[in-house]
């Protein structure tokens, strides 16, 4: 109860850096980080259990192997932006604002377009059926969601312009090409923000989904 | 209404002392009405840093009612606008104090009409320490940068924590607590931090309202007898461990530089900043000294 949890502190707060840092900037916060937490550490060595520190260790350095990415951290950032931890930077506002409005009109008229013609198809018999096939099973494919998705005419385009997750990562979501998908943390937030589109339980999409993915590494138990 | 800084720190031999004594002629002689109130009961001795001879009033005139209330217990020092409440001359077990005489005292330096009100807080963590350090929610904690230290430094801000836990469950949610106390099996043996961490599991919302009181604290700290061959980072290291890691603010007021002449002043009686105005440390102690006015 004492002590804060590490894990609320989003990658560049466990740097102590501005989202908009050089890659040269991120590799010294990852130097100074490390050697503030590591076991000989004065300041620290004190603070925390054998386990503490390497979960807070395990943290950083996920935090710089993501941040050192471009991709990973572009999809990083998105996340962050997307689930309200932070402001969107400007820069991302105006290409998002900009984005929309080359489509057809803003995300939220695509949002209310969407559930008008989801509506209709909700209403019908061999949609609720199908829906009771694919998703009473404890496991979820991305086979599951693409089939659904498809079954309610909805184009990958429309969940892009709404959810901004890039086609590439939604293909991937949906071929199951685990080796492809962004880590855990954001992969979640994407799959809440699918599932949302497709009236679907979030957090049961969640919970599928990440059983499909162990069993595909039985390696890792 | 007063400014109190509880000054404390887990370790005996830091500088608790001294630095009072310090701060508190320093701000006095910027034109600020100031009081030091030496709480080491039982090992007094902020009169010796100040080169005066023992008080003959002080605490023990407060509690046994020979003065009417804590202001008039204060006596004046050979710095214009700097006074002394001592505890000298208090009874010989006043390290036990009388759990009355403590609620006494700290309701009394509440209403203390200074503009700053500091108090000299023995060493270790034992309660009568930890309440008058809760007096205000803006303690000033020395320590030297030794790992031992900065160990119980951590210690000590754990035990403000628990202490503080303690009190507010006293004060409001006793009662319901006591009966999910009684539903839940406590085994004997089950230390406070075990029952406030029983009550918080019960209760997400006290939770959040617990830490929102933990997170009004602001600490301050001093790090003291630093020597130029440390690491000059050391400060501001642990200013960021402990906002990232506990609840509540920390601020790093400075360093003061080790300097052997405060130990000969200490010898002759006479305040060193006064005797040495214009050495390294001095100069660090003025600038703390401005950081809390």
């Amino acid at each position: 109860m004492d002590m804060k949890k590490f894990d609320e502190l989003n990658y560049y707060e466990i740097l102590k850096i501005p989202m908009n840092s050089s890659y040269f900037k991120i590799k010294q916060a990852y130097k100074d980080a490390l050697s503030l937490y590591d076991q000989d550490s004065v300041p620290t060595y004190s603070l925390f259990t054998r386990e503490e520190r390497d979960e807070i260790l395990k943290r950083i350095n996920d935090a710089h192997s993501t941040l050192i990415d471009d991709n990973k951290r572009a999809a990083y950032d998105r996340m962050l932006v997307d689930s309200g931890q932070v402001e969107a930077p400007i820069s991302f506002r105006t290409k998002q604002y900009q984005s929309s409005m080359r489509s057809s009109g803003s995300t939220m008229a695509d949002k209310d377009r969407l559930q008008s013609k989801m509506k209709e198809k909700f209403s019908m018999e061999s949609i609720q059926n199908l829906s009771k096939e694919l998703f009473s099973k404890e496991l979820l494919s991305g086979n599951d969601l693409k089939k659904f998705r498809k079954a309610l005419g909805i184009d990958i385009m429309e969940i892009y312009s709404i959810t901004k997750i890039s086609i590439s990562v939604l293909n991937a979501i949906e071929e199951n090409r685990f080796d492809r998908l962004p880590p855990d943390i954001y992969l979640k937030n994407f799959l809440k923000s699918y599932a949302k589109i497709l009236q679907l339980d979030p957090q049961k999409v969640v919970d599928g989904y990440f059983k499909t993915i162990c069993l595909s590494h039985p390696a890792d138990g | 209404m007063a400014k109190i800084y509880p000054i404390g720190g887990g370790k005996g031999g830091v500088g608790k002392s001294f630095i009072t004594a310090s701060l508190g002629a320093l701000i006095a002689k910027w034109g600020k009405k100031v009081v030091i109130i030496d709480l080491d009961l039982g090992a007094s001795n902020l009169h010796t840093l100040l080169g005066m001879q023992s008080p003959n009033i002080g605490l023990n005139s407060f509690l046994d009612k020979t003065v009417q209330d804590l202001e008039s217990a204060a006596v004046s020092t050979s710095i214009p606008n700097l006074f002394l409440i001592s505890s000298s001359h208090c009874y010989m077990e006043i390290a036990n104090l009388f759990y009355a005489h403590k609620v006494k005292i700290i309701e009394a330096i509440k209403k203390l009409p200074f503009d700053y009100v500091f108090l000299d807080l023995g060493p270790g963590t034992n309660f009568n320490m930890l309440d008058f350090f809760l007096t205000s929610e803006e303690g000033i904690l020395i320590c030297t940068p030794e790992p031992t230290s900065i160990e119980n430094s951590f210690r000590f801000i754990k035990t403000i924590y628990y202490r503080k836990l303690k009190q507010m469950i006293k004060k409001h949610i006793f009662n319901s607590l006591q009966k999910d106390f009684s539903e839940d099996a406590v085994k004997p043996g089950t230390t406070p931090s075990d029952i406030i961490e029983i009550a918080l599991k019960h209760d997400p919302e006290k939770e959040g309202h617990l830490r929102s009181q933990l997170s009004k604290f602001k600490f301050k700290f001093i790090f003291n007898q630093f020597r130029n061959n440390l690491d000059a980072t050391l400060g501001n290291q642990f200013e960021t461990i402990c906002n990232r890691h506990f609840y509540s603010f920390f601020e790093f007021l400075g360093y003061v530089s080790f300097d052997g002449r405060i130990q000969d002043a200490i010898f002759s009686k006479t305040l060193y900043v006064h005797r040495y105005p214009h050495t390294q440390s001095a100069a660090d102690l003025k600038n703390i000294a401005a950081k809390i006015t």
